[in-house]
């Protein structure tokens, strides 16, 4: 069965992708309140994704979590470059698991505190 | 008889062994044959269990009618029926443990009374009654939790080192030393947690005062999200001819897992639902219990009835996957046992209908979500829109908490999220990670006064 992710759009991130045509792709969750791309992945590029990250989990509605913040950032930057949500951007960020594991190692132990 | 009253505690009488009396404490701690430092349990250099909460627990009554490290003949009977040797039903061993060259070391026998020291001070003693050995920890870890043959009913896969209860038990040191224990000096504990502490004797006493005859029971290891408050409050219409008066969250504090959410967000974040007024103070408490979580499901289900009841709830909310990690469990396992009992544990009716049981409710819920089509909150067995329905799924809501979104007031209440950014500047992650995990079991939650002896 096919898995699938979601990649939340804060202002900054649903400003770098106006004109891109992914406008139209965006799910708005909770009434409206949260906005997010969806992506379905195929069984191989799942199984991919859940090898390469350890934290990774299938959650109860069937989408894989617990990723690295390092590989959501990655993610969105390859849709907004790819301006897909097909396979082809998971294999954009496969490409660069040996970064994203960098970056990951560094927030295990410290991650921005956010302005409120 | 409809209105339902406070009931009993489980046993018939409420533990307390804690000494108050410093002079009296000191003149205990001088007459013990030795001192044993708590340290905690450790599976690959990782605190997994500090035995100091077991200690608390049973001393301030939590585990009534517990009172100390079990014999092996105790232990036996709990593993093959679930029940003390007194015939009251319980889900778990709980020994003090030692190794061979600590027992040299001491050199205590039976009848000997053993100083405990926490964090260097004296803290507790124990008699001892019996010193019996563990020939095989990993078969009782086993045993503790079950196996998809011997509990088909409700285990679904073999336990195994991934499941934090059974590698406490794995860990257990070969020699248990059995006995009563008494707190001989007691801690203080730190901030935050001291404004939530509500021993069974205070929280009766508490709800007394309050006027509620009807308390219901939230468990939570997590930071309320708009989920989990919708819980509450459905929950909370439970009650006899009107709802229950009041609705008690009490918090398992105990050593953490990398990923979850700080003990201090957690109480913190459940006392934020009550000074933002979602749940209005007059009908809502934050409480806790010094447990290292088994993550048992169903047993673990029973062992939160115990607590509860004896804290004077009369009633217990349980949804599904309750204290569970992983899918070993089957998901609705807790609420089988609470329904119609779960035969291979020594229960063939609910844990309410065998004799030496519990008196405590159970009230099992189903899940929440949001509607996009009701445009509100939701429960399952309500709202018809499966097909449009976004669940809350916690580690999505991890997700975007570690993302620094701001989560919308359909996820978080503001207040509640503040908590989280709060606890988020002191330890520097929004989460327990390996650093938090060490630190919290050095600092603990409690310090103790001096006490020369």
């Amino acid at each position: 069965m096919s898995k699938f992710m979601s990649v939340l759009l804060d202002d900054k991130r649903m400003e770098a992708i106006k004109g891109s045509g992914l406008e139209e792709k965006i799910d708005k969750m909770f009434g409206g309140a949260l906005n997010a791309f969806t992506l379905e992945l195929s069984d191989d590029k799942a199984k991919e994704v859940m090898d390469a990250f350890f934290s990774a989990r299938v959650d109860s509605r069937g989408f894989i979590t617990d990723v690295p913040i390092a590989f959501s950032r990655t993610l969105f930057e390859e849709i907004a470059k790819a301006k897909s949500l097909g396979d082809d951007v998971i294999d954009g960020v496969l490409a660069r698991v040996d970064e994203i594991k960098e970056a990951a190692e560094k927030e295990s132990e410290f991650l921005p505190v956010p302005e409120l | 008889m409809l209105q339902i009253e406070t009931p009993p505690p489980h046993g018939g009488r409420l533990i307390e062994r804690v000494v108050r009396d410093p002079e009296l404490g000191r003149k205990w701690a001088k007459n013990c044959a030795a001192a044993y430092d708590i340290k905690p349990t450790l599976s690959d250099g990782v605190p997994i269990r500090n035995v100091y909460r077991e200690i608390m627990s049973i001393c301030y009554g939590f585990f009534s009618p517990v009172e100390g490290s079990m014999k092996k003949a105790e232990v036996e009977r709990i593993l093959k029926e679930r029940r003390l040797l007194n015939d009251w039903i319980f889900p778990y061993p709980l020994v003090f443990d030692i190794t061979e060259e600590e027992l040299k070391d001491l050199g205590v026998t039976v009848g000997d009374r053993l100083l405990l020291r926490l964090k260097g001070k004296p803290f507790a003693i124990l008699d001892i009654t019996e010193i019996w050995r563990i020939d095989d920890a990993e078969e009782l870890a086993t045993k503790t939790f079950g196996t998809p043959e011997g509990n088909p009913e409700v285990v679904q896969e073999p336990f195994n080192a991934k499941m934090p209860g059974w590698v406490i038990y794995k860990s257990l040191k070969p020699v248990v030393l059995a006995g009563k224990y008494t707190i001989i000096n007691e801690p203080t504990f730190l901030e935050p947690f001291d404004r939530f502490w509500f021993p069974p004797r205070k929280s009766r006493e508490e709800y007394a005062r309050r006027g509620w005859r009807t308390v219901i029971n939230h468990q939570t290891r997590n930071v309320p999200h708009i989920g989990h408050e919708f819980l509450m409050k459905d929950a909370g219409f439970t009650g006899d001819t009107e709802p229950c008066h009041g609705i008690q969250v009490n918090a398992i504090i105990g050593v953490k897992r990398a990923g979850d959410y700080p003990d201090e967000a957690i109480i913190e974040g459940h006392e934020a639902v009550n000074l933002g007024g979602y749940i209005k103070p007059e009908r809502h408490i934050v409480t806790f219990t010094l447990w290292d979580m088994r993550y048992g499901n169903p047993l673990e289900s029973m062992l939160h009835g115990i607590i509860r009841q004896n804290m004077g709830c009369t009633h217990h909310m349980f949804g599904r996957d309750h204290a569970a990690v992983g899918e070993y469990y089957e998901m609705f396992a807790t609420q089988t046992l609470w329904s119609k009992g779960i035969p291979s544990y020594g229960f063939p009716a609910s844990v309410n209908d065998v004799p030496y049981g519990l008196q405590i409710r159970p009230q099992n819920m189903k899940e929440f979500w949001y509607c996009p089509v009701c445009n509100e909150i939701a429960y399952s067995e309500c709202c018809g829109h499966t097909k449009e329905k976004q669940k809350f799924s916690g580690s999505f809501v991890r997700g975007m908490v570690a993302e620094g979104i701001f989560p919308p007031k359909v996820i978080f209440r503001p207040e509640v999220y503040k908590v989280i950014v709060k606890w988020w500047k002191e330890f520097g992650f929004p989460f327990c990670n390996a650093k938090y995990v060490k630190e919290k079991e050095v600092r603990l939650e409690v310090d103790l006064p001096d006490m020369d002896i």
